[in-house]
């Protein structure tokens, strides 16, 4: 499993957590698929949350509220910018 | 001033939420605490908004839901909400996070759930109903204030039915406080041998329950809520007695015209005294019974005694687990329910068949 993969496995893991997704396991979760509206069905209370666990869990506060739609799109999106930052645990 | 009992939905420490009266196995633990026996909910709550709720708004949604459904073909036209401590367990988390992460990076869902009236807001989003909503929170007073603004309504004529609730959770942090100043036992109760010998402290309880008030009585009607009355002050069985002549003679009424006493005796002896010396002056011939072991002590515990006294005038049927005097070879018309906390905030609430 490449290291994207494994970053991905682990926010599935973290995002399910965080927003107390009930019923739902890591492989029922798309990494490509959109988290907002289709998908899982997020809103923004949730939004707020997720960028909460980027700042928590990789030390990533993003201000720009256009940036923040973009890396928050999907998984895959979401571990692309942590892979970015260098922020990937060893 | 009077509104009739037309549905009830209940969840307490005992099995309660199908809508059956103390039919099932009575709930026997040995504990300092008594919880609910909770529902499914996600057979009356979105699973989406579930999710983000804490057990409170679980219980409270679940027990309006259970309540409303049984008047489906009526909507709301208010909602008031009685609660001592409200969503305590989301504040304790809030205020948790803020000490844990240093003021920063706090979740928002704690914060927006910890409000007082988060339950009945709750109600209004997920019915969709608009109308007058109502949170009151009054330590042991709050569930009588929001069935007295409920009775005041109905009576204005400015609506003709209002859902009326009681509600309160046991949370670690809030038992741990209130132990501090003895308001528990010490060591685990078997909660039906709560009175026996003399102790100080009682179990911790808590409990939902939401009442379809209308102004008319309908064909399932359970029983007629006619009064309520609280008084603030420190005082004995004589004071608290004098105060119960006064309100049934407003009523037109007297002792002897009540065929059963509700009361709230919960094991402490901090305040049993008060209802132990009542009941000495009570005419031999009435009926009383007690709750608390059934549900444990809890702000808005008379929303217990108050689904007890609905099913006793609608079933006739006096459970013996409750029972300290029967009432025999006549019908159940008429019961008041008294309970004080702390021997300082006392309350009466007079029940009646629906026929009367």
């Amino acid at each position: 499993m490449s290291k994207e993969e494994e970053l991905i496995e682990e926010l599935k893991t973290q995002i399910i957590d965080a927003l107390s997704l009930e019923d739902i396991t890591p492989a029922d979760i798309d990494a490509d698929a959109p988290l907002f509206v289709e998908g899982l069905g997020l809103d923004s209370i949730d939004a707020i949350e997720l960028m909460l666990l980027l700042e928590r869990n990789y030390g990533i506060r993003i201000e720009d509220p256009k940036k923040r739609r973009e890396v928050l799109t999907s998984v895959r999106t979401m571990a692309k910018l942590i892979e970015s930052k260098g922020q990937v645990k060893e | 001033m009077q509104a009739y009992i037309n549905s009830i939905g209940i969840i307490s420490p005992q099995l309660t939420f199908d809508g059956s009266f103390l039919s099932a196995p009575i709930v026997h633990v040995e504990s300092q605490f008594l919880m609910c026996e909770e529902p499914v909910y996600k057979e009356f709550i979105n699973p989406v908004q579930l999710r983000r709720m804490s057990r409170i708004l679980k219980m409270g949604l679940g027990a309006s839901s259970i309540c409303m459904d049984a008047r489906s073909d009526v909507r709301p036209d208010a909602i008031v909400v009685g609660t001592g401590l409200a969503c305590v367990s989301d504040l304790e988390k809030f205020l948790l996070s803020i000490d844990d992460n240093q003021e920063k990076m706090l979740s928002p869902i704690p914060f927006i759930n910890s409000s007082h009236n988060t339950v009945g807001a709750q109600i209004a989003m997920m019915r969709k109903l608009t109308g007058y909503n109502m949170t009151y929170c009054h330590r042991s007073f709050s569930f009588e204030s929001a069935l007295l603004d409920a009775l005041m309504l109905i009576a204005e004529g400015g609506v003709s039915n209002t859902l009326v609730g009681g509600i309160d959770e046991h949370t670690e942090g809030f038992f741990k406080i209130f132990n501090l100043l003895d308001f528990w036992r010490k060591k685990s109760v078997d909660n039906l041998s709560l009175f026996e010998g003399s102790h100080l402290g009682t179990i911790c309880g808590e409990g939902a329950a939401f009442f379809f008030l209308e102004k008319n009585r309908q064909d399932g009607t359970l029983a007629k809520i006619t009064d309520v009355q609280t008084f603030l002050k420190e005082c004995d069985a004589s004071d608290v007695k004098g105060e119960m002549d006064a309100f049934l003679g407003r009523n037109g009424l007297t002792e002897v015209d009540v065929d059963m006493f509700v009361l709230g005796r919960n094991g402490d002896s901090f305040g049993d005294g008060i209802y132990l010396d009542l009941e000495r002056l009570l005419p031999e011939s009435c009926g009383i019974a007690y709750y608390k072991h059934l549900c444990g002590e809890y702000m808005t515990s008379t929303s217990f005694a108050l689904w007890l006294a609905a099913q006793m005038l609608h079933t006739q049927k006096m459970p013996d687990v409750i029972i300290k005097n029967p009432v025999s070879g006549r019908q159940l018309r008429r019961i008041l329910i008294y309970n004080h906390h702390r021997r300082k905030e006392h309350s009466l609430i007079l029940v009646e068949n629906a026929d009367l």
